[in-house]
């Protein structure tokens, strides 16, 4: 997929459309780091931003106070503490 | 028997008749490139064959379980005479040909190589609509997805190109295409499976090799390959399934819902087994955990002059998608690895409960390639965003994961994903083998339309 109306295509339209107010976050988090983005790229970005802003705030909310840190977990086996 | 019909073998067909010798691997490995050459432009499954190389491997074939077996590697694996290429214009490291893991172990097996599967761009998503080869497609339907990223190896052996074929799965990306396409794939527990060679195999905790087969017993024997490890088959007797009440099997099209639910019930009556409701809450904040894991572990290798050079060929979601992992914050990875470590232990609780747990393993059919998009009682998603939802809980906690095929629905394939424990990649396989028992075989030796027709055109 090389242009937008392709990348509009699948399926980020309405995700575009919810991500008007991020323009201010990505522009203003690129321009921290000196990166550049076109415009495609930045219409790609403020629709990750929308799919994936609001589940992050909610993972930020989510509390974990009360797990026990899994130090170096081995992912090949269960973990040690339940 | 003749050559061609031995292309139709499984995998473990194959190998017996090239052991026994009724089938000649020389002749085999020439029909096998033929075939390709013949069915491949209509899917784009493979993007690149090395005809002479293949046929090297051959005649240096060790008297392994695979001797002589025709197969395809995905995109994301270095092989002594080709650097991958990850279905991307760019990678963000450096690669060089080399001996990966998988190679060896099909090399060691004995099996011979001849092609390499195409992948979704980056591996960055679960359709295989985007690739710096174009997409692969379908051969259900080759207007539809044939999911990703492990869409080549998938797509190749749908169409019965091979029998066998390695993918990899970071989030899903076995699976996804296991179920697009009608096909049985394994998530093998992490590090379970060969993985040397491989350009995130130093910070990757989530991606593993895994085979994409027709069914079980196949799967079963690339399996082993890969793990080096002979995978014994065993007794799904008894099987405690565990079921699920969440988005992933509530907001599921009701297609896919009735024949996963009519699958679960038709391997408890196969095992003589029992259903157990489980709790397994947060999964959606364990999909996006993952999520936020797998898109920070190669930040390493990303920093802003770099971005500011992509290669314009990336496609602009890969350009968008890359630059927008700089500014995920910090404070939620280190959430996502307490969420990794409280969804450890949950699954770990539920499987002193069950042998496995059951859904399905996407919440749709293969979407158009046009248009990935499903259609869901939610409403519509993107593909991607609906998929994760399902694949990711096997990624964020190291433990295996399979995908069988359970049905169609308007022609297009439904898969149903058993999860298991640490280790437990084997009970994976006789329940998915029980299931292939209680329907008769029927989803297994299903073939898609293109196969069909091509077999009918040749005449085998």
């Amino acid at each position: 997929l090389h242009d937008h109306g392709q990348m509009l295509a699948v399926g980020l339209r309405a995700q575009m459309e919810a991500a008007n107010g991020a323009d201010g976050f990505i522009s203003a988090g690129l321009a921290s780091f000196g990166i550049e983005a076109d415009e495609v790229e930045l219409a790609v970005m403020g629709a990750a931003h929308a799919m994936f802003w609001p589940p992050i705030l909610a993972l930020l909310e989510l509390d974990t106070g009360a797990v026990a840190p899994e130090r170096d977990p081995d992912l090949s086996q269960a973990p040690l503490a339940r | 028997m003749s050559t061609e019909a031995a292309l139709d073998l499984p995998l473990r067909g194959q190998a017996a008749a090239i052991a026994a010798g009724e089938v000649d691997a020389a002749e085999l490995l020439e029909a096998a490139l033929s075939r390709i050459e013949q069915r491949n432009p209509a899917i784009n499954a493979i993007v690149e064959t090395f005809p002479d190389r293949s046929r090297e491997m051959l005649a240096a074939a060790p008297e392994g379980p695979l001797r002589g077996v025709p197969v395809v590697i995905k995109d994301e694996w270095p092989l002594p005479w080709r650097a991958q290429r990850f279905g991307a214009a760019e990678m963000q490291v450096a690669t060089a040909p080399g001996e990966s893991g998988p190679y060896r172990t099909l090399r060691d097996a004995g099996a011979v190589i001849v092609g390499v599967g195409n992948m979704h761009e980056l591996g960055s998503g679960s359709t295989g609509a985007i690739s710096y080869y174009g997409p692969a497609c379908n051969p259900w339907d080759t207007e539809r997805c044939p999911g990703g990223s492990s869409s080549g190896p998938a797509a190749a052996v749908s169409a019965r190109l091979v029998a066998g074929a390695v993918g990899a799965d970071g989030i899903g990306s076995i699976r996804y295409p296991a179920a697009y396409c009608g096909l049985t794939g394994l998530k093998p527990t992490f590090g379970r499976s060969a993985m040397a060679g491989h350009h995130m195999a130093a910070v990757s905790t989530t991606i593993v090799s895994g085979p994409l087969c027709a069914d079980a017993a196949d799967c079963r024997l690339l399996a082993s390959a890969l793990f080096d490890e002979e995978l014994a088959a065993g007794d799904a007797r008894g099987l405690r399934i565990g079921i699920v009440r969440d988005t992933v099997t509530d907001d599921v099209a009701p297609d896919v819902r009735d024949a996963c639910e009519a699958a679960i019930t038709a391997l408890r009556e196969e095992t003589d087994g029992e259903l157990v409701e489980v709790d397994l809450a947060e999964l959606e904040a364990a999909a996006l955990a993952t999520v936020l894991i797998a898109n920070t572990e190669g930040l390493s290798g990303l920093h802003p002059s770099k971005l500011n050079a992509l290669n314009p060929e990336l496609s602009p979601i890969g350009r968008g998608l890359l630059k927008y992992r700089m500014l995920l914050p910090a404070a939620a990875s280190v959430k996502a690895h307490a969420v990794r470590t409280l969804m450890r232990r949950r699954l770990a609780a539920a499987l002193e409960k069950v042998d496995v747990i059951a859904w399905p393993t996407v919440p749709a059919v293969a979407p158009p390639l046009a248009a990935p998009l499903v259609e869901l009682p939610s409403g519509t998603l993107s593909a991607d965003q609906a998929n994760v939802r399902g694949a990711a809980l096997a990624n964020l906690t190291g433990a295996p994961a399979i995908s069988v095929p359970v049905g169609l629905s308007d022609g297009l394939p439904i898969g149903l994903q058993l999860q298991g424990s640490w280790g437990r990649d084997e009970l994976l396989l006789d329940a998915a083998e029980a299931l292939e028992r209680a329907s008769s075989r029927r989803w297994v030796d299903a073939l898609p339309p293109l196969a069909e027709t091509a077999s009918e055109t040749t005449g085998t």
